[in-house]
């Protein structure tokens, strides 16, 4: 299979997938039976009102109706109307999205970083103190759940210590929620890391490299590392799920006030059109970042092109 | 006719060999079992994390009898005590001993991780081997479903569908197998394609065996080593998810002890009575990290290729 075939066909599953997530954020609400307008307005709400919500998103209409009604307006752009705000989805999103992004992106080059340099200096430094070192805290991290890390950071150098600000804007504040999404995502990528760099390490081309004389660093960064890296790339599409969702439980431990806060508020106050709207979001961003990884991978790694 | 006869005893034979063959594969397995298990007792850390779950199971077994305190038992002159000898780990906003909630709350997390295993673990592995074994469209199907449900991450769309559904056990252990199942099913579809090559399948259909006999005898016998180290990654991701959605008020509702929402609870104390956060979390990551411990021992023992 020639790389353009494989794409086109990278593209057509992707297509695929993303049309099932759009279903599936629109079925979120019909997922009880029971009637969505009073799910959403709760059990109190009048008749009147009850009918305007229908109303407006079509509820007396068949399931297939609604829901090509309800793509084509996002197509349009128009994302819905909060019911607690009674703004428009799009506008709220508009406020909040740049903060996620922020503490998501903070979060995700920390944790790249040191996974792959702990992955890295375990793999070299292979069985000695270093390397059990990374192991275990990597376990650590991975069985702390990140609200908790978040509130002990907080308590410690926020409380106790007041070395940054508990919460507000401004860089100072990204520290700690950026550090509790990095450390716990940071053991994802160090332990793949270490396996990668071991057995490329042990690959002919880098004993060649070595038998040619060349220094210990440069077979290590210009050899190994480069291709020890590339699997990182699927890690990476791979973890990206986990690293928003992360990223929205740690924005409501520090009161962050971007879309996750947005997202736990509009959960308990049922006010789906926004529920909707962030699921569709966050998953059509990992539909396309799965597609990029994918095209990445290939374009970096001839041998993956070639088997298609 | 001397030519037929000569077949026909030949095929007798043979029927008989292979029949010797796959009954020596199931005492092979056995043997296989025993060295499993050496190889996990000589791990220390498997040992530990043995020791780590054992004892939660333990508070969650004997809690009446371990703490002479209720966990609902309020008492509005105990409120925020510090640790003491007849509160160990002090006591909460309500009054109530919080060692004593935290015992309880061990059957909680428990009963949820266990509950959320048989579910996810159910359709996953159903899933997984009819895409695996029946290949063609049931696996397109299935597999996009699993690419569609992936594409969302797990806390995001629990969130959504446990505040659809309503708070409570049950429907936590449905918002989380809902997407939960998808990492069975594709670990065992792609199990069932390497066992579907191995030569005593073929075996077993030359001997005239059917196809639910050959699912029931080798390929599910043959998958379970993969099922049981799926299963012991599975509950750290199943009880940090559940602990998530309580901490954020959409899963096991209060007063009932659970992990997650006594960290919620502890929050909003965290200068006056540090314990409450603090203590509800450790619990959560030793539990978690005992079962970490036990996770990556099994997976050392079952397949020490990938050992370091």
């Amino acid at each position: 299979m020639t790389i353009k075939n494989h794409l086109v066909k990278r593209i057509i599953l992707t297509l695929i997938t993303a049309i099932g997530v759009t279903i599936i954020a629109f079925l979120i609400l019909h997922l009880t039976p029971g009637d969505p307008a009073r799910i959403m307005l709760g059990s109190y709400a009048s008749e009147e009102n009850l009918e305007a919500v229908r109303a407006k998103y079509n509820l007396d209409k068949p399931l297939h109706t609604q829901y090509l009604v309800w793509m084509k307006n996002i197509l349009s752009g128009d994302l819905g109307t909060s019911i607690r705000y009674n703004r428009s989805v799009g506008s709220l999103l508009g406020d909040r999205i740049g903060k996620t992004l922020l503490l998501t992106l903070s979060g995700l080059i920390f944790s790249v970083f040191f996974g792959v340099l702990f992955g890295i200096l375990a793999a070299l430094k292979r069985n000695s103190w270093l390397d059990y070192l990374a192991t275990v805290q990597a376990m650590f991290w991975i069985s702390m759940p990140s609200f908790w890390l978040g509130i002990l950071l907080l308590f410690i150098f926020g409380l106790k210590l007041n070395l940054v600000p508990i919460s507000g804007t401004g860089w100072t504040a990204l520290i700690l929620p950026a550090l509790t999404l990095g450390l716990r995502q940071e053991a994802w990528f160090a332990r793949p890391m270490r396996a990668e760099m071991l057995e490329v390490l042990n690959q002919e081309y880098i004993r060649a490299a070595k038998a040619k004389g060349l220094k210990y660093y440069v077979v290590v960064t210009k050899h190994a590392l480069r291709n020890a890296l590339i699997p990182i790339i699927t890690m990476l599409a791979l973890r990206l799920p986990w690293i928003i969702g992360g990223s929205i439980v740690i924005e409501v431990v520090f009161s962050w006030g971007g879309m996750g806060t947005l997202l736990v508020n509009s959960v308990l106050a049922r006010d789906y059109p926004v529920v909707q709207a962030i699921l569709l979001i966050i998953s059509i961003a990992v539909v396309i970042a799965n597609l990029l990884a994918d095209m990445v991978y290939s374009w970096v790694d001839p041998r993956i092109r070639m088997e298609g | 006719m001397m030519s037929e006869i000569n077949t026909e005893v030949n095929e007798e034979i043979n029927v008989e060999n292979i029949k010797k063959e796959l009954s020596q594969l199931k005492n092979k397995k056995t043997s296989q079992m025993s060295l499993v298990w050496r190889r996990f007792k000589s791990n220390k850390l498997a040992l530990t994390g043995f020791i780590f779950v054992a004892l939660v199971i333990f508070v969650a077994i004997f809690a009446p009898v371990l703490t002479p305190y209720e966990p609902f038992a309020t008492n509005p002159s105990n409120r925020l005590m510090a640790p003491s000898r007849a509160h160990w780990l002090g006591t909460d906003a309500m009054g109530r001993d919080v060692l004593t909630r935290l015992f309880y709350g061990a059957r909680i997390a428990l009963q949820i991780g266990v509950l959320i295993i048989l579910f996810e673990g159910f359709i996953g592995i159903l899933m997984g081997v009819l895409s695996g074994f029946f290949g063609g469209i049931i696996d397109s199907i299935v597999m996009r479903l699993v690419d569609i449900l992936r594409s969302f991450p797990v806390i995001i769309l629990a969130m959504a569908i446990a505040g659809i559904m309503g708070q409570g056990l049950y429907n936590v252990v449905i918002a989380l197998g809902i997407v939960g199942w998808t990492t069975y099913a594709r670990m065992v579809r792609s199990k069932i394609l390497s066992i579907k090559e191995a030569d005593y399948i073929e075996a077993g259909y030359s001997i005239g065996e059917s196809t639910f006999s050959i699912i029931t005898k080798y390929i599910i016998p043959n998958a379970i080593p993969t099922a049981i180290v799926m299963i012991s990654i599975m509950m750290p991701t199943a009880l940090i998810a559940s602990a998530t959605l309580s901490f954020l008020g959409l899963g096991v509702q209060p007063p009932t002890p659970s992990w997650g929402s006594m960290v919620a609870a502890g929050r909003d104390y965290l200068l006056q009575a540090p314990w409450i956060s603090t203590s509800a979390g450790f619990f959560i990551m030793f539990t978690v990290l005992g079962f970490n411990f036990i996770g990556d021992g099994l997976r050392d023992a079952l397949d020490p290729t990938t050992k370091h």
